[in-house]
């Protein structure tokens, strides 16, 4: 028998080198590996969390904020049930009047357009009528109300009510025209000078609401506001200097509740808003600055939340199904009561508003009420129109 | 089949408890195993064969390919809570829509310089926070201007904090705080007044020493004299571009610039010199509220506590705001990663941790509690007013009369030009880092130029650059490396040339780059370190010191810089150039 051939040492050690390297080459592959593949892993289960792809339908709703706590929670309860399974639902946070612009400028994003009130509905209509030659709306819902309310921090409200005794645009007009601001309002130089805010008018309905609602204070009536109004001279000036001394003009009325909680009576004495926003936000005062005082204006108008399902060629029929299957679940008993939370009154009526849990129960001692003095009647478009253009033209650059 | 056969003979080789197998038994066992092993670790990956050097790079690819990186810049003054939740996010190993793993890269920076750098494009961030909003403000008003787009856009607030005087509490207690309301016009004015302190009968307090940081560079800079502009006219709100470009505007502003001390790259670094120094180095500065907090820690030996005077007029928030950058380098996956990174910040946890670093959270449901509080030298309960923040054409005009009125400086560069700056490019890259700190210092500024080997000679002295920035720019063009190292002979010669000139006009620095050990000078180091130490109001001369390349002595230059209160820096041909920029920030 011949003997097999046998390896010289240095052949040994080149063939252990080679064998060295498949053990590291395997385990690289076996043990480094994973992190490099890891970040795939969860895009996959995430994917497989959402339904089967095929029959999966994506509608996109604009909205305005003063809802944003309410929709992005009753969303994901959405996403639990059969429907939701099926259905992506894109929130849209856009000021009431952003949405409606991106709706003509065919943002195709859109399905359902949801405004803070049906105030622009008209001229909203009216452009979108003359530029396809149809009603845009193909449904149309109240998800819940909630009124204006100015919201001071109550400490600044009681020294105001002194000097003025009521707050409403006449007496704020008054305060933002004090030389000194606070010194000649309570001597309070500490305080600075006097801050309202309310958002800008021509992006988002409470700021809109303002100017009708100081158009309804300063002519002392409640409904036919007419372009003569509008266009009075001494209206004209004492708007115009109430403006000049109002601050904020954000976008939407929910980050500027949320910055007077933030910031305090640093930055607003006073705002205002939806009562909606000033019950959601009242406990988170206490938190930071202390409390405060919600105060109803005697001409005051409803915000109805609408949900205008849009007569829009890049939405299918599929689209509107989802969108209808979401608005019958936005509106069911549960979800409404939980409206309630957020300082919503729930557009479904068999949902109660006063019960002892309720927050228009609970927070009395802050100034909530349920009812309210006089609602005024929404505007025609062209005085809506001339609203904001006459606002417009003294904006000085900020 | 062979395997097998390996395997069934290997158990009963061990059961036959032989100790030694034969190489080639064993070596066929060894390859055996190791393709199972191979094969198996190759399932389910491409067929690439084995895990050659191509396929390692391949490896490598994908690796990247699974990464993205998200570049954040912030505003220093909140680095301790971003390094903390972001290493926290960043080992989460999140993913974007398309899979990939994020990686945030958070660099800390001065506001204006972050803004400045995403503009030119120098620095490519992916998402920035600056400490307010009006850094974001004449940021898309540039941006406008140049491309009709903005750099930010929409923001969301990170945290808050007020923008307020951090003082000593003895001197706030002399100016009436705890018992009435200060404000900026009572600081400004003590900081006009010539007699100092002693008008307050504490003679033995000096003047009053002021300072903010450097505006273009840094938020709290710019709102201090947004500040002192608005004391200036007597107004709160509705500041014009023709009340500060009134003469008597200017005059009050230069009165109150003459005070500061020197500037500074950010309001971070600022409030620590602070507190490291002493009241016989600042009497106040212009810092946030969280920075106050910051000085309670026990890391700061104080003489005494510091604590916020939130000025009666009204004052600033520094609001944080952070947005996604407008520019070509932003993809769609850059911004959903921006969005989770967002979010991540905005929730809870990250944003009660914020509250531990001082700051106020941005998430209204978290109440305020300790370390806001008065125990801390700080009141929850204020601002009780804001002063309103100027409109874009306002900021540039306030910046253009602060480049006027400002407290001008003179600068003396001392320079090695000894032979081992032949080496690595050290002389060439020197010499750049010299003309741009010469760009940065402003036409009413003065400035020397001392050159040193083993003698010392001037080749520029005192000259306004109003008229000599050429012959500067010249002179350190100029320059060639030969001879010894004569450095601290050199300092010397530039601060007695300085210290001759003592003037509270003017910021007063020597600016000292070597490259190594000196060994020419007739002065010894301890001689060197007591004629220039900052003595109160008698000696100002600050000494910056460079350490340039491996050869410095670092501890012998930190030495000469601790000495004057001011910073050393380490120095290479690399970073020369951002060095002499940031040394320019205290001018």
């Amino acid at each position: 028998m011949t003997e097999p051939p046998k390896l010289t040492l240095a052949g040994k050690i080149v063939v252990l080198f080679i064998i060295g390297g498949c053990f590291l080459g395997a385990y690289y592959f076996f043990f480094y590996r994973k992190p490099v593949l890891q970040p795939a892993a969860p895009v996959q289960s995430e994917k497989a969390a959402k339904a089967p792809e095929a029959g999966l339908v994506e509608i996109g709703i604009a909205y305005g904020t003063e809802k944003k706590r309410w929709l992005e929670w009753a969303v994901k309860e959405f996403a639990e049930t059969k429907d939701g399974q099926r259905i992506k639902v894109n929130l849209i946070p856009m000021g009431s009047l952003e949405g409606a612009r991106a709706i003509l400028s065919g943002d195709r994003r859109i399905t359902v357009w949801s405004p803070a009130s049906a105030v622009y509905k008209d001229v909203f209509v009216q452009e979108w009528t003359g530029k396809h030659g149809s009603n845009p709306i193909i449904k149309e819902e109240n998800l819940a109300l909630t009124p204006m309310v100015f919201v001071m921090w109550e400490e600044r409200y009681k020294a105001f009510i002194n000097k003025y005794q009521n707050l409403s645009f006449k007496t704020i007009s008054r305060a933002i025209g004090e030389k000194g601001g606070w010194v000649a309002i309570a001597g309070k130089p500490e305080w600075g000078i006097f801050k309202f805010g309310h958002t800008n008018p021509n992006k988002s309905n409470s700021g809109m609401m303002a100017l009708v609602l100081m158009a309804y204070d300063f002519h002392d009536q409640c409904q036919g506001l007419t372009l003569k109004d509008i266009l009075n001279v001494d209206f004209q000036n004492w708007m115009q200097d109430l403006e000049m001394g109002t601050s904020g003009m954000l976008h939407s009325t929910g980050p500027m509740m949320r910055d007077m909680v933030l910031k305090g009576p640093s930055t607003y004495d006073a705002i205002f808003v939806y009562e909606s926003l000033a019950i959601d936000y009242l406990k988170n005062a206490e938190g930071r600055w202390g409390t405060l005082k919600v105060v109803y204006p005697e001409k005051n108008s409803w915000n109805d939340n609408p949900w205008y399902l849009i007569d829009a060629s890049w939405s299918s029929p599929d689209q509107r199904d989802a969108s209808n299957r979401l608005l019958e679940f936005l509106m069911s008993e549960p979800i409404q009561k939980q409206s309630l939370v957020h300082g919503f009154r729930p557009g479904n009526p068999n949902v109660p508003v006063k019960f002892p849990d309720s927050p228009f129960v609970r927070y009395e001692k802050y100034g909530i009420k349920v009812d309210l003095t006089t609602v005024c009647e929404p505007p025609k478009a062209e005085v809506i129109n001339n609203l904001i253009g006459s606002w417009l033209r003294y904006q000085r650059p900020k | 089949m062979e395997y097998t056969g390996a395997f069934g003979e290997i158990l009963q080789l061990q059961s036959d408890g032989r100790k030694h197998l034969p190489f080639q038994r064993l070596l066929m066992l060894i390859v055996a195993v190791a393709a199972v092993i191979f094969l198996a670790g190759c399932k389910g990956d491409k067929p690439t064969g084995s895990p050659s050097a191509p396929a390692k790079a391949k490896k490598q690819t994908s690796k990247e390919h699974h990464t993205l990186e998200l570049l954040f810049t912030y505003g220093s003054e909140k680095q301790a809570w971003i390094e903390e939740v972001t290493a926290q996010f960043n080992s989460e190993g999140r993913v974007t829509g398309s899979g990939k793993r994020i990686r945030v890269k958070a660099m800390p920076m001065g506001s204006g310089e972050s803004i400045e750098g995403i503009l030119s494009g120098r620095i490519k961030a992916h998402l920035t926070s600056p400490a307010s909003a009006a850094f974001i403000k004449l940021g898309n008003a540039e941006s406008q201007a140049k491309t009709g787009k903005d750099l930010v856009g929409a923001t969301q607030n990170l945290v808050i904090s007020p923008v307020v005087i951090a003082m000593w509490k003895p001197m706030a207690q002399a100016l009436g705080w705890g018992k009435k309301p200060v404000g900026w016009s009572d600081i400004l004015e003590l900081a006009r007044h010539p007699k100092g302190w002693a008008t307050y009968g504490f003679p033995q307090w000096g003047t009053f020493k002021f300072g903010h940081t450097h505006p273009k560079f840094s938020n709290s800079g710019l709102i201090s004299l947004f500040a002192e502009v608005y004391a200036g006219t007597g107004k709160v709100s509705g500041l014009t571009v023709e009340d500060v470009t009134d003469p008597k505007v200017g005059e009050y502003l230069e009165g109150i610039e003459r005070t500061v001390v020197h500037y500074g790259r950010s309001t971070g670094f600022f409030g620590r010199k602070l507190f490291h120094n002493g009241p016989e180095y600042l009497s106040a500065a212009v810092l946030y509220e969280n920075m106050v907090i910051e000085s309670y820690s026990p890391k700061f030996d104080l003489p005494f506590p510091v604590v916020a005077i939130y000025p009666k007029e009204g004052t600033f928030w520094s609001d944080h705001p952070a947005g996604i950058v407008d520019r070509d380098w932003v993809t769609p996956d850059h911004r959903d990663a921006a969005k989770m990174y967002l979010d991540y910040l905005l929730d809870r946890p990250q944003q009660e941790k914020a509250l531990k670093y001082g700051f106020r959270p941005a998430d209204v449901e978290i109440p305020l509690a300790s370390p806001i509080d008065p125990e801390h030298g700080v009141d929850p309960k204020e601002p009780m007013t804001t002063l309103e923040v100027p409109h874009v054409q306002v900021m540039e005009a306030i910046l253009s009369v602060w480049k006027a009125r400002k407290k001008h400086a003179e600068v003396v560069l001392v320079l090695d030009s000894s032979g081992s700056m032949k080496s690595q490019g050290k002389m060439k890259q020197a010499k750049e880092g010299s003309l741009r700190l010469l760009e940065m210092l402003g036409d009413d500024d003065r400035f020397s130029l001392l050159p040193f080997n083993d003698t010392i000679v001037w080749a520029i002295q005192g000259s306004l650059l109003r008229e000599g920035r050429p012959k500067a720019l010249q002179a350190i063009q100029s320059l060639f490396p030969s001879g010894g190292t004569a450095f601290y002979d050199a300092v010397d010669q530039a601060q007695g040339y300085l210290n001759d000139r003592t003037t509270h006009d003017r910021i007063l620095a020597v600016v000292a780059l070597t490259d190594g050990l000196d060994k020419n000078s007739r002065m010894t180091l301890d001689r060197l370190l007591k004629v220039i130490r900052t003595e109160g109001e008698a000696k100002t001369v600050r000494v910056f010191t460079i350490a340039y390349g491996s050869d410095a002595d670092k501890k012998v230059l930190r030495a000469i810089s601790d000495a004057t209160q001011v910073t050393s820096y380490d120095g290479t041909p690399e970073n020369i150039r951002k060095v002499c920029l940031d040394i320019s920030t205290f001018f």
